[in-house]
């Protein structure tokens, strides 16, 4: 069943991030699905206007106002004309915003709404629910996932955070992680004719001797919430208990200074490598260099780098925070406490287990292998598109929430029916005394909005972007989305054809 | 937690014989409706699809096996498992909260007390350098026994210094530990040199104030006494609203806005007056009440509760009084009026305030839970 997908958010390529790099390889494994997947980003400066990435990824880049840190200047209707042109132009069905910071993502999935279209939100990251910062933050998310039809998040404890910050549903929240291309993760002794001969049993393990040197890698930027303070406490603490231990570190950020100090303050150049600032591309050529990988973080929704340390034959070495204990099983992980002593305790079992050889960290990689992939990534999100467009039954998708009729806490709050403004206004205006009254009128001034823009811009005047020629499969569900046969089709005809493909089915 | 499950399942049961509604958006309904749709889904499952296996399949709060569950699936019985509400509550007591109060009522109190020494200087002929006489001999009482308590807790803390070196050979502070001002050369012991520094910066205070009075009298000669009024209501307003009421001992950065908002208010008030000793006697007299006063009452209040009380008392009877008497123009009779009535009203607001909080505190809905950016265990090392 293919959908005309766009993404939206304010964090894309050329910046480097964990969002950025979900949203790549996500599209470009719908794509391989046989969806068209558009994204839309604000203009990076050397990046405007159309691009076209690998596998035939459109990225629009909106010119927009940046005010900190690569998100936009917040203006509630601004973006409408230029999203509705795109969106009729690449005939959307679905939007799917990303990233609960980005301004961006929010107003999309507002405007989408008032379109008439889909919307789809992922959750990449945690909030507290104590200081000003988060609680005007999680009353613009009230705001947007009032009427959002689906929402997705990276762990359990990301879900758990979500449906408490938004007043969500839990059902309308699926729990779907992130995931690693494992081939760039590849342990150094890695073959690929090692593993298929040999796939049970790779033989004794190496061995490391109490003698050997046990090398600990730490890639993170070294902010105060990735836990850079309980590093530079628990490093001097672990090099003085073990002897031959060494330390490289990656990353940059404001502590690093503090780092440099604890280094200098007491002499250990010679034992502790900082590499400063490594490039994504990199990571796997300083992961392969270590036996142990800790991750000291004090705050984390998902903890890719964690999937991606496993992959590389490490043992991970990581605080019980966050969604983190839900990331990998327990042979692959150490789990500390926030703590220093905590930390050092872990590290030092994790150094005898490596020494001991408890620990078959030569088998990790195969196993991440099979526990995370883009493709299985797409297939659930897949199923999340064909849940809120009608094409898997309500009752399958909710699992019999509000069966045999009558009011559905989703139906009523997700909207899966409901378009009508009058249906709408009632889910925003829940959201508080005086929010849900502005975000009444925001509403209301949208959708006033979007009747001037129909008249003054009407969709007959708007060219339809030819879609990107593709190879021509024998599967004939392929078919429908390749060449600009498909590009006539209106929405109404589309659904037509994924009835019947539900009736062949089933 | 399980406790707080059930509290929590307890407290919504009522709403369960109703229809809940759709809009109601608090968080404990999203978590209600979460067990009440997880238990009918399992019924469901049961019942219909007469095969057991999925309910009976352990759901497991994990991402990295497939589970045979769909990705919206909620376990009713780990979801939000880890949630905890109001976790370090304390409920307020009335009289503690009373107590509490004392400390505001005295700050106001004292801004009372400067703004009827104002008016008496400005408009009732009360002679300025009788007030900040008084005011001054005050000040160097206060000055005295707060260096004499300080010695005493010097005196403690070198103790109990010494015992932990003796007991763990390492001493949190090394042996020759002074305070910032000292000079360890001097012949003089470091308390006396503390005094000596107190006194000098005391000298140079006045003697700088005595030389910016002609200045500062004709500071808002341009300016008319409306807007005068007005900026100095709100300046003091500012210090009663940023006053640090903590207990802790050091300023911090409101403190010093507090501070300082007085300090303008009064300069701009000693502006109004008519000759250089009014404007440097009430320059001066600010000064002891907004700078000075606040730290001795800070260092009685850790020392003795008896004393934090008769302060206060004594300074709302010196408000409540000097306020009656300014506005009713009185003699004897209106101050002891005042005393009463005003006495009883600061007691009933104190009492009305610690009330109305005390009701305020069941909205309190404070979550926590394992999003929570969590707070790192460093042990501090001095070395």
């Amino acid at each position: 069943m293919p959908y005309n997908i766009a993404m939206i958010s304010d964090n894309f390529f050329p910046q480097p991030g964990g969002v950025e790099s979900h949203m790549y390889q996500l599209s470009s494994k719908l794509i391989d699905r046989g969806h068209k997947v558009i994204i839309i980003t604000h203009a990076y400066t050397g990046r405007t206007g159309v691009r076209y990435l690998t596998n035939g990824l459109k990225v629009y880049h909106v010119p927009f106002f940046v005010i900190y840190r690569e998100t936009t200047f917040p203006t509630v209707f601004s973006f409408f004309p230029i999203f509705r042109n795109i969106v009729i132009r690449e005939q959307i069905e679905i939007v799917h915003g990303h990233a609960s910071l980005s301004s961006l993502c929010h107003e999309a999935i507002l405007h989408a709404r008032t379109m008439g279209l889909r919307t789809v939100f992922t959750d990449h990251s945690l909030f507290g629910f104590a200081d000003a910062a988060s609680i005007l933050t999680n009353k613009l998310l009230k705001f947007t996932l009032s009427d959002v039809d689906h929402v997705i998040c990276v762990s359990h404890t990301c879900k758990e955070n979500t449906v408490l910050r938004a007043s969500l549903d839990p059902l309308m929240v699926s729990v779907i992680p992130n995931a690693v291309v494992a081939e760039n993760f590849q342990p150094l002794s890695h073959t690929s004719s090692y593993t298929q001969h040999r796939r049970d049993a790779p033989g004794p393990p190496p061995r490391l001797g109490p003698h050997d040197t046990i090398t600990i890698v730490v890639i993170s930027r070294l902010f105060y919430n990735k836990g850079t303070d309980l590093l530079i406490a628990a490093i001097p603490r672990i090099l003085a208990s073990n002897p031959n231990v060494r330390f490289i570190i990656a990353g940059t950020g404001p502590k690093a200074i503090d780092l440099e100090q604890m280094i200098e303050r007491n002499v250990l150049q010679d034992r502790v490598l900082l590499l400063g600032p490594v490039r994504h591309e990199e990571v796997r050529d300083v992961m392969v260099r270590g036996h142990i990988y800790l991750h000291p973080s004090l705050t984390e929704a998902f903890g890719t780098v964690i999937v991606e340390a496993a992959s590389c034959g490490l043992y991970v070495v990581c605080t019980r925070v966050g969604g983190i204990p839900e990331v990998l099983p327990r042979h692959m992980t150490e789990f500390a406490k926030p703590e220093e002593d905590d930390i050092v305790t872990a590290t030092n079992r994790a150094i005898a287990a490596l020494r001991v050889g408890k620990v078959r960290t030569e088998l990790f990689h195969n196993q991440v292998k099979q526990m995370y992939s883009w493709t299985d990534v797409a297939q659930r999100t897949e199923r999340v598109y064909d849940g809120i467009s009608g094409v898997l039954s309500h009752d399958e998708f909710y699992q019999g929430a509000g069966a045999g009729g009558g009011w559905s806490a989703t139906r009523g709050r997700a909207g899966v029916q409901s378009f009508a403004l009058i249906e709408r206004l009632k889910r925003y205006y829940g959201c508080g005394i005086w929010a849900g009254k502005l975000f009444c009128l925001c509403v209301i001034v949208d959708y006033l909005l979007f009747v001037i823009l129909e008249i003054f811009a009407p969709r007959s005047r708007i060219d339809i972007a030819r879609n990107w020629p593709k190879k021509v499969f024998k599967d004939s569900k392929d078919k429908e989305v390749d060449g600009s046969k498909d590009t006539g089709i209106g929405r109404k005809r589309s659904a037509r054809h994924r009835r019947e493909q539900r009736e062949d089915s089933s | 937690m399980s406790a707080i499950v059930s509290a929590l399942t307890t407290s919504h049961l009522p709403a369960s014989s109703t229809i809940p509604d759709p809009d109601r958006l608090a968080p404990e309904d999203a978590y209600y409706n979460a067990r009440k749709r997880g238990s009918r889904d399992k019924d469901r499952s049961r019942s219909a699809n007469g095969n057991g296996r999925r309910s009976k399949a352990n759901y497991k709060k994990l991402l990295w096996f497939k589970q045979p569950f769909p990705d919206n699936y909620t376990d009713e019985a780990t979801f939000l498992d880890h949630l905890q509400r109001n976790p370090r509550l304390q409920p307020y007591e009335f009289w503690s909260l009373m107590a509490d109060s004392t400390v505001i009522v005295q700050h106001i109190a004292s801004v009372a007390i400067f703004c009827c020494a104002f008016v008496g200087i400005y408009s009732k002929g009360v002679a300025p350098v009788s007030v900040v006489s008084w005011a001054s001999f005050f000040t160097v009482l206060g000055w005295a026994l707060w260096d004499y308590w300080v010695g005493q807790e010097e005196a403690e803390a070198a103790k109990t210094a010494a015992l932990e070196e003796a007991s763990a050979a390492i001493g949190y502070y090394p042996s020759g530990y002074h305070g910032p001002y000292v000079d360890s050369t001097s012949s003089l012991s470091p308390r006396n040199q503390q005094r000596l520094a107190t006194a000098k910066s005391a000298l140079l205070i006045y003697a700088s104030l005595l030389g910016l009075s002609p200045i500062l009298k004709s500071l808002t000669k341009s300016t008319t006494e409306d807007s005068i009024w007005a900026m100095s209501t709100w300046l003091l307003c500012i210090n009663v609203a940023f006053f640090d009421y903590g207990g802790g001992t050091g300023a911090h950065l409101p403190a010093s806005i507090s501070t300082n908002s007085a300090l303008m208010a009064s300069t701009v008030l000693a502006s109004r007056l008519p000759s250089t000793t009014h404007v440097f006697s009430l320059t001066l007299f600010s000064i002891e009440v907004f700078g000075l006063f606040p730290i001795f009452r800070r260092q009685l209040r850790t020392i003795s509760w008896r004393g934090h009380l008769t302060l206060t008392i004594i300074l709302v009877i010196l408000a409540c009084g000097g306020v009656f008497v300014t506005l009713t123009g009185g003699g004897r009779g209106a101050w002891i009026a005042g005393v009463i009535l005003g006495g009883s009203a600061t007691f009933v607001a104190m009492g009305g305030c610690c009330w109305w909080l005390i009701g305020l505190q069941k909205y309190k809905n404070e979550i926590h839970g394992p999003w929570d950016p969590a707070r790192p265990v460093i042990r501090r090392r001095w070395d």
